[in-house]
């Protein structure tokens, strides 16, 4: 790059002059700073005050993991929502793109619909309440099943033939500890939703920060941020987050999460390599495209052009790699929490179904309940999310031209 | 005589490559002043484009790098300022627009958005105004009903449009020098002189300078002041237009001249190739494929400048000192 020398003072002034037009704070980015202000406020309010319920609306005690989720909803509704509403006239266009993707669209509600569920079920719709040992492994609604033979058994419902029948009180039947399936369920989205969020911003911010930065230098830059990237990439996440848990978690008094902090540390600390390798091979083709050069040629600072030009350019690819990611992580976690390696266990769905094919009481198949509904609702969302992400990328590309 | 608006001198532009170095401009001297259109002809490689990217030292800075020479713009020597401070000048003062309008608009913004951008970046004014500013601009570039395709994307513009809309964001920051690197080369020949006529309307309004790179012979006669005559890397001839062209000294421009249908034989080209770039041949680059050559060509350096008639210079040596009188050349063919 150009030598950053200041010799005399008339450069130093008209340097000046550059600066007082660059740095004007754009209003989002205030947006951005007060929003982030009020959750720190929010957070020392909840340390020094309220230590419980913060929210109490919600019955919410909000935890470690709770905050990184809320810190990685700022940080979505800026870069995800917030473009979206500032241009109606774009997001329409955008919405009409889908429309030809009616699969595209419809995972898209539906991991909307899962997200909401996520956020506000655990808080509007359940008494976090002890689990009643005795209303252990009720059939869901409409379902029965055999139960002359197990001692210390109380169906809710009605009992014919020694068969207990569902009932709505728990419309997807009960666990061996008593536990609602259909909470489990919402609890184990807002766990998914604790993991993947947080950690896919973190993955993104950082994957694209450093991928645009090598791809856009180039020369020294580049090959020191990308043989980073090369040694990170040999340490897998999986196995120190399993030795991070095998040694500390469970010991240290307050961790209330089930690990989920440690995981979105880990996985989203050492997970940014490949989205920062294709975010820089974006912006390496980029980087001698007409409109970067133009912008160069205007007077645009490299700055300007990182985050007006090559970012926004790359969107599609950040979309869909990150879109990607989302399912792995919330499997990683689940399998994690499947193999129970953290001695507190979250609510996660790993648990759940780890619960259920435990042989206790019955045979797996004949609590069938208990596991189905939460591999149903894994593979569905995990189908969702490759599903938008694929019409996403389709959607945000405007590379393609002619389609819109 | 005042200083020239753009005074470029001595400039050596060097790549860095697998195949070596390439000294893409080697000592090239050309001067702009206000007002006047330059244009920069030459085949292709002859370090034209590089020669004007190095004025605001937009080639590519991980491989290319200027190794000497000045370039004084409005008596400020630009290769001596900071990265930060060229970009006070870049768009504001010096103004470019590349050849491909495909690509120069970036597709993800409206043409509007891309268009108020630079003008805010150049100008204070707020949004509302930069808009009007904006469409001023578009209109006066040419694009039809401004006010309503301001709002459209860029792969809604034909090439001509674009590179109107191109010109307009130029023509943002009201710079004082316009570089042009083969704008018309990528459009049709009605396009071209659409183009070519607003670049000279716009150049007259606004009394800035023109450095325009072209190989296109018939657009040089058409819109130039001066011409500078570039081959591998050096400078081989300047002069005011017509004299150049009714004059021509340097064997490499005569010949070019002669590759102009209706001039020379039919279909004249000239035999051989442009030197390797990263071992460039002694004495006049031009020397192997030069009909006049002499012992003098093929050793030591190009040769100086020797005048040739007003205000009109060629590095031949032909025209040297040691050649008193010059060679008598075979007469230019009539048209």
């Amino acid at each position: 790059m150009p030598s950053k020398d200041f010799e005399s003072a008339a450069f130093t002034e008209v340097d000046w002059d550059v600066r007082d037009r660059g740095i004007t704070v754009r209003k989002r980015t205030l947006g951005l700073l007060g929003a982030f202000l009020a959750l720190g406020a929010l957070y020392a309010y909840d340390a020094i005050v309220a230590p419980e319920e913060l929210v109490a609306a919600l019955n919410w005690d909000v935890t470690r993991a709770d905050w990184l989720l809320l810190v990685a909803s700022v940080f979505f509704a800026r870069y995800g929502l917030f473009p979206l509403a500032a241009d109606p006239a774009r997001t329409r266009r955008l919405l009409g793109r889908l429309r030809s993707h009616p699969l595209g669209l419809f995972a898209l509600l539906s991991l909307a619909v899962l997200t909401a569920v996520g956020l506000l079920g655990p808080g509007l719709f359940f008494d976090t309440g002890y689990p009643k040992l005795k209303y252990r492994l009720q059939p869901p609604v409409y379902a029965s099943v055999f139960v002359e033979d197990i001692h210390y058994y109380n169906c809710v419902g009605q009992v014919t033939d020694g068969y207990c029948h569902g009932t709505w009180r728990y419309p997807l039947g009960t666990n061996r500890y008593g536990e609602g399936v259909l909470e489990l369920l919402v609890y184990g989205v807002r766990v998914a939703l604790q993991v993947s969020l947080p950690t896919v911003v973190l993955i993104g911010v950082v994957g694209t920060v450093v991928g645009a930065l090598a791809g856009y230098y180039g020369g020294w830059v580049d090959d020191v941020l990308m043989r980073y990237v090369d040694i990170q990439q040999t340490v897998p996440a999986i196995v120190v987050y399993i030795l991070l848990a095998t040694f500390f978690l469970g010991e240290y008094s307050g961790v209330t999460d089930g690990g989920l902090f440690a995981f979105v540390g880990v996985f989203g600390l050492l997970n940014w390599g490949g989205v920062a390798r294709v975010v820089r091979s974006d912006a390496l083709q980029q980087r001698s495209a007409g409109y970067v050069r133009a912008a160069r040629a205007t007077g645009a600072s490299d700055l300007r052009i990182l985050r007006d030009r090559i970012v926004p350019n790359a969107r599609g690819t950040i979309v869909t790699e990150l879109s990607r990611r989302v399912p792995l992580l919330v499997l990683a976690q689940v399998a994690l929490a499947y193999l129970s390696l953290s001695r507190i266990a979250s609510q996660s769905l790993g648990r759940v179904i780890r619960v259920g094919l435990q042989p206790e009481v019955l045979p797996w198949h004949q609590k069938w309940w208990v596991t189905t509904f939460a591999v149903a609702l894994l593979a569905f969302a995990v189908a969702a999310f490759n599903v938008s992400g694929d019409s996403l990328r389709d959607a945000l590309d405007t590379r393609q031209g002619g389609s819109s | 005589m005042s200083d020239p608006l753009l005074s470029v001198r001595d400039l050596r532009t060097e790549f860095d490559t697998d195949a070596g170095v390439v000294r893409a401009v080697d000592g090239a001297s050309f001067d702009v002043e206000a007002g006047e259109t330059v244009c920069l002809v030459g085949e292709s490689g002859s370090g034209k484009t590089v020669a004007c990217e190095s004025i605001t030292r937009l080639i590519p800075t991980d491989s290319g790098s200027i190794t000497g020479g000045e370039v004084r713009f409005d008596g400020t020597d630009l290769t001596e300022l900071s990265g930060s401070a060229l970009t006070e000048y870049r768009g504001n003062r010096i103004a470019h627009v590349f050849q491909n309008p495909q690509g120069a608009l970036d597709d993800v913004y409206t043409v509007g958005e891309q268009v108020v951008e630079t003008v805010r970046a150049h100008r204070d004014l707020d949004r509302s105004a930069a808009r009007e500013e904006a469409i001023d601009l578009l209109d006066r570039v040419g694009i039809p009903d401004a006010a309503d395709r301001i709002d459209d994307y860029p792969h809604s513009f034909s090439g001509g449009m674009k590179q109107r809309v191109v010109l307009a964001i130029a023509l943002a920051g009201d710079p004082d020098l316009l570089i042009a690197d083969e704008p018309t080369t990528a459009l049709d020949v009605t396009i071209q002189a659409q183009i070519l006529r607003l670049l000279g309307e716009i150049q007259d309004e606004r009394g800035m300078g023109l450095l325009f790179v072209t190989h296109d012979l018939g657009v040089v006669a058409e819109i130039a002041d001066r011409v500078v005559v570039m081959y591998a890397g050096k400078v081989m001839e300047t002069g005011e237009v017509y004299e150049l062209f009714e004059n021509p000294a340097h064997p490499y421009t005569r010949a070019l001249l002669d590759c102009l249908p209706g001039h020379g034989q039919a279909f004249d080209t000239i035999d051989g190739t442009t030197p390797d770039p990263t071992d460039p041949p002694d004495g006049c680059r031009f020397h192997p494929r030069c009909d006049h050559a002499v012992e003098d060509c093929r050793a030591g350096e190009q040769p100086a400048f020797a005048p040739v008639g007003d205000d009109h210079d060629a590095a031949c040596v032909l025209y040297g000192d040691d050649h008193q009188p010059p060679l008598s050349f075979p007469e230019k063919h009539d048209d």
